[in-house]
């Protein structure tokens, strides 16, 4: 529908302007005659039918634009044809109430002043009709009542998913982006350009410049190169005023048109997607965890009850939530709280910790004369991942009992007493990446047998000999 | 009906007395008009109204007694940082951004297209020649990292292994102050909170006997003069101001008790001394008032535990020497590291060096190397020691000044001496530790290290990045003053994710 011309098209848009006219003229006729017998005023009778032709005339006007309009092809078919029948209605009946107002037209209802009113509710509810179906056109089937009180939203519920495995990529990422960012304006019933994103078939139809999407290509496909122009360049979209799509999301459909050949059944596979896009999906998706490349994934872990967080504040724990509401936490006993004469306190305390162990993530008792017995319960701390114990009298023994520890990525055993044999244990630590040895028994020659991917920091040689 | 009427802000009986008067007609007048709102509001917006509908008001209640910032917005990776500022504009050119070519072009004429127009300060705006100056001081690269450091760091160039380099930094101002302001606070005029004001308030104390925000400044360096705005707390809450140590023996003054008091009833005079402010507040309700009871409490608590912290007579003699003589003496750069030490170690939050004079509009390779010298050994030995204690982990270090300086030569070039004017459009500063790629460089400079070629990071974005750090959304942390939203970065920057590891 290219041969329209332009000029056509420039006129067409003036429709949404000027289909006011008519409204409000005919509405104005009808608050004329109600005003006209409720007061019994003849003067008010009397300008009934010019405000009949005002609305007669603009309503023809607007007709004529909107048929200019009506070429552009944007409209869905059937409800354009609605509103163009009941547009010529309304012009028509206005024109005929008109004549037969003036007299030009001599019939029996000329007189009757009851058909009169009726005539003039008829023209109204015609208009407010077209007007709704016009409103309709532009603005899609819903706009009027989407945040009605009563209306349900018709969306389209995705089945909650337990893993990301399970969402299919078109369905629960690529789908939800067209919909916020590009249904506005193609959908079923507004087709601008011809073209309709609102499921995969009308998606494969493409509009009026062809496909919308070429599979495995994704610099080819019209959806990524009008999304990634410059946004002054005239064929950007969204256009001027709409929200443009964020890094994330053309990065996203990028990723489904160019790798996943734009698949719509295809689930996402996290071991073949690149890291950064699934982190995108992932947020996208509200999953955590998919942050960064090999780092442990957050748990998810119940609330701590408050009163035994209270609890281990009076013990004198510090204690700090790691995140905001995940109910993780990094817990330190403070040095020098446990002393000598307090050393056998130690034992019910870190038993008192055992309440919230699944929600430790961070844990320091650093100079604290935490011996091997003390460790046992720490080998419940199965989301652990930083642990920190120097200047404690801690031996091999003691390092034995927390090597169950799966997520420890990092451990601190300076000034204690540990040698080479605990390595050992750390082998067994799956996640453990940092060990810090500094002025323990453990010497540079120990570390050639140690596994590559664990770093031993030992401090500056120089120390270590002074030290012993 | 009204079961409110015996609940009063005030606890003391007179206020209690005078709120009694006004309570009723207020009562009536804020419930009518306020309940009606809220009966049109869940009216006209039945999920909104509510907010998130899977938490009960008691939810939402107790998660905003418990942390009403939401904090952190996500897992942190630094507990504490230190901060060396180096105040006044170190070299990027004779310390770590090598420029080979410079040689061959020794004497020329800055390029017109390199300057491109750019403001130069009023210190050699007035030159008629902007003549080459390539670094008289020779470079190596070291560590597996292969980094260029110049020979006026020979203890740092050992560890570079451990460092994060940033040669793209970029500020928006040009002289000293305005821009130590803008690195500090994030706007060039002063008022608003430094960094550490902002992670005080944002995250608060891990450590009540001390400041969680605490300002060294070298007795060793002189310059440009530094202004306690640089610690201040802006608009937020005064307790989250900076602490200065004095750089000396007694880094607290007045902490000892004079004489023939033993000190003994203070206790209950800062309690007597509390009613009476208590009775302040509730009379004016200002902020400030709790602030000053705060701090009241802080420095009787202080009295304790500064001079455990400051007293570094425990310290072994290979600490010592690690850190380099001058450690031995209270208020010099090295001492101050190994002090930065000790009270990182203590879980203080945010400690913040000042070492002036990198400030070398003349004499610049002579400069370079007396600052270098007094600073290297030290900046390198406190990341060391930060590492061997397993601190690195989650300390954040961060080394850098205001901005850099040119590479063309302000006064007089001559084979062996040059000065350098203020740079703002290229310079290098580095961080290690918490969350930082180690023997990592980022960004890169053209053969000038005059502008950015290649991924410039602003003032606002190193901000963000910092917070980013602690687990910080520097777009969520907020404080509303006069009207406005204000936040650290104000309505600019982004996190640098490519250098965290």
């Amino acid at each position: 529908m290219n041969d329209v011309s332009d000029f056509v098209l420039f006129l067409g848009r003036f429709h949404p302007l000027l289909v006011h006219f008519p409204i409000g003229f005919l509405f104005f006729a009808l608050i004329l005659e109600i005003g006209s017998k409720w007061k019994k005023n003849k003067n008010l009778s009397a300008v009934i039918p010019l405000a009949l032709f005002c609305g007669a005339i603009s309503a023809l006007l607007a007709s004529v634009l909107g048929y200019m309009l009506s070429q552009s092809g944007d409209y869905q078919e059937e409800m354009l044809n609605t509103h163009l029948w009941l547009g010529v209605a309304t012009t028509s009946i206005a024109f005929l109430t008109w004549t037969i107002r003036t007299e030009k037209i001599k019939t029996p209802l000329n007189n009757s002043e009851k058909s009169n009113t009726t005539i003039l509710i008829l023209i109204i509810l015609l208009v407010s009709i077209t007007g709704h179906y016009g409103g309709n056109l532009t603005h899609g089937s819903n706009y009027l009542i989407k945040y009605a009180p009563f209306y349900k939203a018709d969306k389209i519920v995705l089945a909650p998913i337990a893993k990301l495995e399970d969402a299919v990529v078109f369905d629960y990422l690529v789908q939800p982006i067209l919909h916020n960012k590009c249904a506005s304006c193609h959908n079923s019933s507004k087709k601008k350009g011809n073209l309709s994103l609102e499921d995969s078939i009308a998606i494969k139809k493409g509009g009026e410049n062809g496909k919308v999407i070429e599979a495995g290509k994704a610099l080819a496909s019209e959806l990524i190169y009008r999304t990634t122009l410059d946004p002054e360049h005239e064929d950007f979209m969204p256009p001027e005023g709409k929200t443009p799509l964020t890094e994330e999301e053309k990065q996203l459909l990028t990723y489904w048109i160019e790798s996943l050949d734009s698949d719509f059944k295809i689930k996402i596979n996290p071991s073949k997607s690149p890291k950064k896009i699934l982190a995108i999906m992932a947020s996208m998706l509200h999953f955590e965890g998919f942050e960064k490349e090999g780092e442990t994934k957050l748990p998810t872990v119940a609330k701590i009850d408050e009163a035994i967080l209270n609890n281990l504040t009076n013990n004198g724990f510090k204690i700090r939530e790691l995140i905001f509401e995940s109910h993780l936490y990094e817990i330190v006993l403070p040095g020098n709280t446990i002393k000598a004469n307090n050393q056998n306190e130690l034992d019910m305390m870190l038993a008192e910790l055992i309440k919230m162990k699944e929600n430790i993530l961070w844990l320091s008792l650093s100079d604290n004369l935490v011996g091997d017995e003390n460790l046992v319960p720490i080998a419940q701390f199965q989301n652990l991942q930083k642990l920190v114990l120097n200047n404690n009298p801690i031996t091999d023994k003691g390092i034995a009992k927390i090597k169950k520890l799966s997520s420890l990525s990092s451990i601190n055993l300076h000034h204690t007493s540990i040698t080479k044999s605990s390595f050992n244990a750390f082998e067994e630590m799956e996640k453990l990446k940092k060990i810090y040895a500094w002025n323990t028994l453990v010497t540079t020659e120990d570390l050639e047998n140690l596994k590559l991917d664990i770093e031993v920091i030992l401090g500056s040689p120089s120390m270590i000999s002074k030290t012993k | 009906m009204c079961t409110n009427h015996n609940k009063l802000s005030s606890n003391n009986p007179d206020l209690q007395a005078v709120e009694k008067q006004w309570d009723r007609r207020e009562f009536f007048k804020k419930t009518s008009l306020g309940l009606g709102a809220m009966a049109l509001g869940s009216l006209l917006n039945t999920t909104k109204a509510r907010g998130n509908t899977s938490m009960t008001p008691n939810d939402l209640l107790n998660a905003f007694n418990t942390n009403k910032l939401g904090l952190p917005h996500h897992l942190p990776k630094a507990k504490r940082i230190v901060y060396l500022f180096q105040s006044g504009g170190p070299s990027q050119i004779d310390l770590f951004d090598y420029k080979p070519k410079l040689v061959d072009m020794y004497g020329k004429d800055l390029p017109d297209s390199v300057r491109a127009g750019q403001r130069l300060t009023g210190m050699s705006a007035g030159q008629t020649a902007f003549p080459i100056a390539a670094s008289t001081l020779n470079f190596k690269q070291y560590g597996e990292s292969r980094a260029w450091v110049s020979e006026a760091m020979p203890y740092l160039s050992e560890i570079v292994d451990d460092l994060c380099f940033i040669k793209s930094m970029h500020t928006d101002a040009i002289n000293h102050d305005p821009a130590i302001t803008f690195f500090q606070t994030g706007s060039q005029l002063p008022g608003r909170p430094s960094i550490g004001s902002w992670l005080s308030y944002g995250l608060g104390s891990d450590n009540e006997n001390l400041p969680t925000f605490i300002t060294l400044i070298s007795k060793n360096g002189s310059g440009q003069p530094l202004y306690s705005r640089l610690w201040g707390n802006g608009f937020l809450p005064t307790e989250h101001q900076g602490v200065q140590f004095r750089a000396g023996k007694d880094p607290v003054l007045y902490l000892s008790d004079p004489e023939n008091y033993d000190g003994h009833d203070r206790r209950n005079m800062l309690n007597y001394l509390g009613k009476l402010n208590d009775v302040a507040y509730d009379t004016y309700g200002d902020p400030e008032i709790n602030a000053r009871m705060t701090q009241y409490e802080m420095a009787f608590r202080m009295q304790t535990s500064v001079p455990e912290v400051t007293d570094t007579s425990d310290e072994p003699d290979h600490i010592f020497e690690m850190y380099g003589e001058d450690s031995r003496n209270p208020g010099t750069y090295a001492a101050n590291c190994l002090m930065a030490r000790k009270l990182l170690e203590k879980d203080v939050k945010f400690v913040q060096l000042y070492h002036q004079g990198w400030d070398q509009h003349g004499n610049c390779p002579g400069g370079v190397k007396h600052q270098s010298k007094n600073t290297d050994q030290a900046t390198a030995a406190l990341i060391k020691d930060l590492k061997q204690r397993g601190m690195l982990e989650d300390t954040l270090v961060v080394w850098g000044g205001e901005f850099g300086r040119t590479v063309y030569s302000q006064g007089q070039l001559t084979a062996t001496n040059y000065g350098r004017d203020h740079h703002p459009k290229a310079f290098t500063v580095f961080m290690a530790g918490a969350g930082v790629k180690p023997g990592f460089t980022y960004g890169e400079t053209d053969d000038f290290s005059y502008n950015i070629t290649k991924d410039p990071v602003h003032t606002h974005d190193f901000q963000a990045t910092l917070l980013h750090l602690f687990g910080i959304d520097h777009e969520r942390l907020i404080f509303k003053h006069q009207g406005r939203r204000f936040r650290l970065t104000d309505v600019h920057g982004h996190a640098v994710k490519d250098i965290l590891s």
